[in-house]
């Protein structure tokens, strides 16, 4: 799947090396105002540049490549990776293809892992779009442009409460709601559901109405937070990818929401992630009210074509979601191995 | 109100870069505020204070440099800009689709990957049909055969999604009647 060159039957071919693979020279003349926090070079990131594949340069060859993924998994939902034993690498190092379900993922990891240490070696984490495919690379612009769009809509005072982290519903309308159309706004994304959950449990039933009810108000007697988990649910993309998605519920449970809207990429990213992290619990459960600005597209959302089948869809994953949450209040998050690999 | 403090300073900020950017004499210095304000134009929030800076004419400006990496930059910042409806109709006032596809035939990848991003982010039921101009459509077609997977793929979501297959299908049988398409260089790197 993840084949450079889609039209091009040889995949026995050696990838192609290509200029923004390079690590470019740290510019170091600037002036001070323009000096950023990290030394940077001088180049101009677009969403041509920007991929959900990412390869990891620099890994050292003594068999990490779990805790390489373990890593990773750290900033969103992996989908695929495989070793490029047949790009060129550096002497006991190897280069790995990792696929993020989300761009905002795969930019997230590529900032916190680039240049970072790992068992001795030094990563180089680059975007590679080349193995995007044609799909890949329509849906990254529409989310692109869709996220600037609602963000051109949305009011500039909107725009900054919601990076605040002091909550107030009706503010809070759009965010959620851009959470769940899964643009290219959550940086990490919880897709799927466990494939082996336990029985479904009586109590349960009282909660679901949260995701369906008009008003959700369950931010009381200790019910939001699994309500917030069930409307994520609803959301997520695609259900295959049932160890990552644990993983991710077990990191982020209680203080991890996900920044539901797009971080912007440039400097502040961190803190303002963490401060919508805090704010989004309380914006996703208020998604299911009446929504200020544009309905948009809903790519993301399983469809299974047929109306009861998708409340039937979300029903279960709704139970299974609470069911798994309750007996193991704190699942240690480390469920990362069985992937697919590539 | 601490966002509307933040967001002047925002603005002084980017009236900073424009500033030094008119003033320099530094090839150095210009390459290095046109790329901090390319990559500014990719945040949302600072769309408004760039159009308003007439940011949007600035990109345009550099489209005809000669530097290339000065044209990266500027249509990197276009693409980035381009996505904002209201950014959008400034590049179109200034006569932003001629510039462009002029630059269909820059050496640079990532300035024709750039290009083709903001035109389709400039089509609107005006813009369309300069937009899928025969010309436009013979220079897609014949990236899409272009060994740069990016390439070929952002050329193919033009043809599919930009132009309609009748269109399609006369520009196929033009290129087919004139080999013009050999004619159409492709970026180098």
């Amino acid at each position: 799947m993840a084949t450079p060159g889609n039209n091009n039957p040889d995949c026995w071919s050696v990838p192609d090396v290509y200029n923004h693979h390079e690590q470019k020279k740290v510019c170091i003349s600037r002036p001070k105002y323009r000096e950023g926090r990290k030394a940077r070079a001088v180049k101009v990131y677009t969403i041509n540049l920007e991929s959900c594949y990412l390869m990891v340069q620099g890994v050292p060859a003594i068999g990490v490549m779990t805790e390489l993924i373990q890593l990773c998994a750290l900033y969103g939902t992996v989908e695929e990776y495989r070793p490029l034993d047949e790009y060129p690498a550096e002497q006991f190092t190897e280069v790995y293809l990792v696929k993020f379900q989300k761009i905002t993922s795969a930019r997230a990891a590529k900032r916190h892992m680039d240049e970072k240490s790992f068992y001795g070696g030094v990563l180089h984490v680059c975007y590679v779009p080349e193995y995007e495919t044609v799909e890949d690379t329509r849906l990254k612009l529409r989310d692109r442009k869709s996220y600037v769009m609602r963000a051109a809509m949305r009011s500039g005072i909107i725009y900054e409460t919601t990076s605040s982290s002091s909550i107030s519903t009706s503010d809070r309308i759009n965010p959620g709601h851009s959470e769940n159309t899964g643009g290219p706004s959550s940086v990490s994304s919880y897709s799927g559901f466990p494939l082996l959950p336990l029985p479904p449990q009586e109590h349960h039933f009282s909660r679901r109405e949260n995701q369906h009810g008009v008003a959700p108000t369950e931010d009381k007697m200790g019910t939001l937070h699994n309500a917030f988990i069930e409307a994520k649910q609803q959301g997520a993309p695609s259900p295959e990818h049932t160890s990552s998605n644990r993983d991710r519920h077990t990191e982020h449970t209680g203080t991890k929401a996900s920044a539901c809207r797009f971080v912007p990429r440039t400097t502040h990213l961190e803190n303002r992630k963490r401060k919508i992290e805090e704010s989004d619990e309380v914006a996703v459960s208020v998604q299911k009210q009446p929504l200020i600005g544009p309905k948009l597209p809903e790519p993301s959302r399983v469809d299974m074509e047929d109306e009861s089948l998708n409340t039937t869809v979300s029903l279960i994953r709704n139970t299974m979601k609470q069911v798994e949450s309750v007996p193991e209040c704190k699942p240690v998050a480390k469920k990362v191995k069985p992937r697919r690999r590539i | 109100q601490v966002g509307s403090s933040e967001s002047s300073d925002r603005f002084e900020y980017l009236q900073t870069l424009v500033t030094e950017f008119q003033d320099t004499d530094s090839d150095e210095a210009k390459e290095q505020v046109l790329a901090n304000l390319a990559n500014f134009a990719y945040d949302p929030k600072n769309l408004e204070f760039l159009r308003q800076l007439q940011v949007p004419d600035l990109f345009l400006d550099m489209l005809t440099e000669e530097q290339e990496n000065l044209v990266e930059f500027g249509m990197g910042g276009l693409c980035n800009l381009s996505a904002d409806p209201d950014c959008r109709d400034a590049i179109l006032q200034s006569g932003g689709i001629e510039l462009i596809t002029s630059r269909l035939s820059s050496p640079r990848e990532e300035t024709v990957l750039s290009a083709i991003t903001t035109l389709m982010n400039l089509v609107t039921p005006a813009t369309r049909p300069r937009i899928t101009d025969p010309s436009i459509l013979h220079c897609m077609l014949r990236f899409s055969l272009s060994e740069s997977p990016r390439l070929r793929n952002l050329s193919a979501v033009f043809l599919q999604d930009v132009c309609s297959e009748e269109q399609l299908d006369r520009a196929r049988s033009q290129m087919a009647g004139r080999h013009s398409a050999v004619g159409i260089p492709l970026p180098r790197d």
